[in-house]
């Protein structure tokens, strides 16, 4: 907890707590970015699942930069609210269930991205069973990083380290 | 006002929404929602601005319709929050304005349909769009970030402390 406390006392966390704008402005590029790396997420894997069939599938990387600047806009302004209440996420066991979903879909995506998604053969028509699978899964731990993301403002214990009684 | 409180207390609405997980529950829809109409609707318009030439546009407008299920999602997710707490959108700048881009987006789908979908969907895997479909998209893109931008603002405001200046 100290070490909280350190860095809720920094005089960047205090100026991202007080100052309207620069919280506002970290939860709007948050929302933003998060909509387009769950929305690049959803086509990707409706295409593996076999909506849009006549997508060749391979070429769906193409929309990677997309979720590149996407996921950079995302840990960054995450980064900013968690310095703004540090105490509040990092001790809500609900923020380390979004990091895992996060992680965990980024990894189904990193392998997807090494197997049908670079073979040109998939590229027609539905893709493997285990890709399925994969694509399914992910799109599940997606609408688990977004359902615990919003309960994040509403089950944290400690708002701030310093304020506890 | 009073009519839509009115609904919402009738039709249990307003009860579901001041339950225990209510309100944010439909938050999450809500963002679910978002998500699909990006990930659809937004991925087509940046193919239509360039992005991801080699993917014929009328393939990847197949995935239009999820958008669209999103869309009505929110529509009806959006309407539990206004009917439940209507004081707290009616006279919220944020919520006005989001309306107006979602009637300038509604208003563009329209033009686009009528006027640009023929050339979009005949065009090659590697084809550019034409002018006016490029500019339909950046519209409807524009118009659905700042939706997004005013839904995470109407917190910012709460009336009746900041009425809006032009009502």
């Amino acid at each position: 907890m100290d070490y909280l406390l350190w860095l809720e006392e920094t005089p960047f966390s205090t100026w991202m707590r007080e100052s309207g704008p620069a919280f506002f402005s970290s939860l709007i590029f948050h929302s933003i970015g998060m909509g387009f790396v769950v929305g690049v997420h959803v086509a990707i894997n409706l295409r593996i699942l076999g909506v849009a069939p006549r997508i060749p599938l391979s070429l769906m990387r193409r929309f990677f930069p997309v979720l590149w600047v996407g996921l950079v806009v995302v840990f960054l302004s995450g980064a900013l609210l968690l310095i703004a209440y540090p105490a509040k996420a990092l001790t809500n066991p609900v923020f380390y269930l979004k990091l895992t979903a996060v992680l965990g879909a980024l990894f189904i995506t990193r392998s997807l991205a090494k197997g049908v998604l670079q073979d040109p053969g998939y590229d027609a028509g539905r893709a493997p069973r285990g890709a399925r699978v994969l694509a399914a899964l992910s799109l599940m731990l997606w609408a688990g990083a977004v359902t615990s993301g919003r309960l994040l403002a509403y089950t944290y214990n400690i708002l701030m380290a310093s304020h506890q009684y | 006002m009073e009519a839509l409180l009115d609904f919402s207390q009738r039709t249990g609405i307003y009860d579901f929404m001041n339950s225990a997980w209510g309100w944010p529950a439909v938050e999450t829809l809500h963002f679910l929602g978002l998500s699909l109409l990006i990930g659809t609707v937004g991925l087509f318009d940046l193919r239509m601005l360039g992005l991801a030439k080699g993917i014929p546009m009328s393939a990847l407008h197949r995935l239009v319709p999820w958008g669209i299920a999103g869309y009505a999602l929110n529509v009806m997710t959006g309407f539990m929050f206004v009917s439940s707490a209507p004081d707290q959108y009616l006279f919220n700048p944020a919520f006005q304005t989001k309306l107006a881009l979602m009637a300038i987006a509604g208003i563009n789908v329209l033009v686009f349909y009528r006027f640009q979908f023929d050339p979009v969907k005949r065009a090659g895997a590697g084809a550019s769009a034409p002018r006016g479909a490029k500019v339909a998209a950046a519209v409807s893109l524009g118009c659905w970030i700042g939706v997004i931008v005013c839904g995470r603002l109407i917190t910012y405001y709460r009336p009746p402390y900041y009425w809006c200046f032009w009502c």
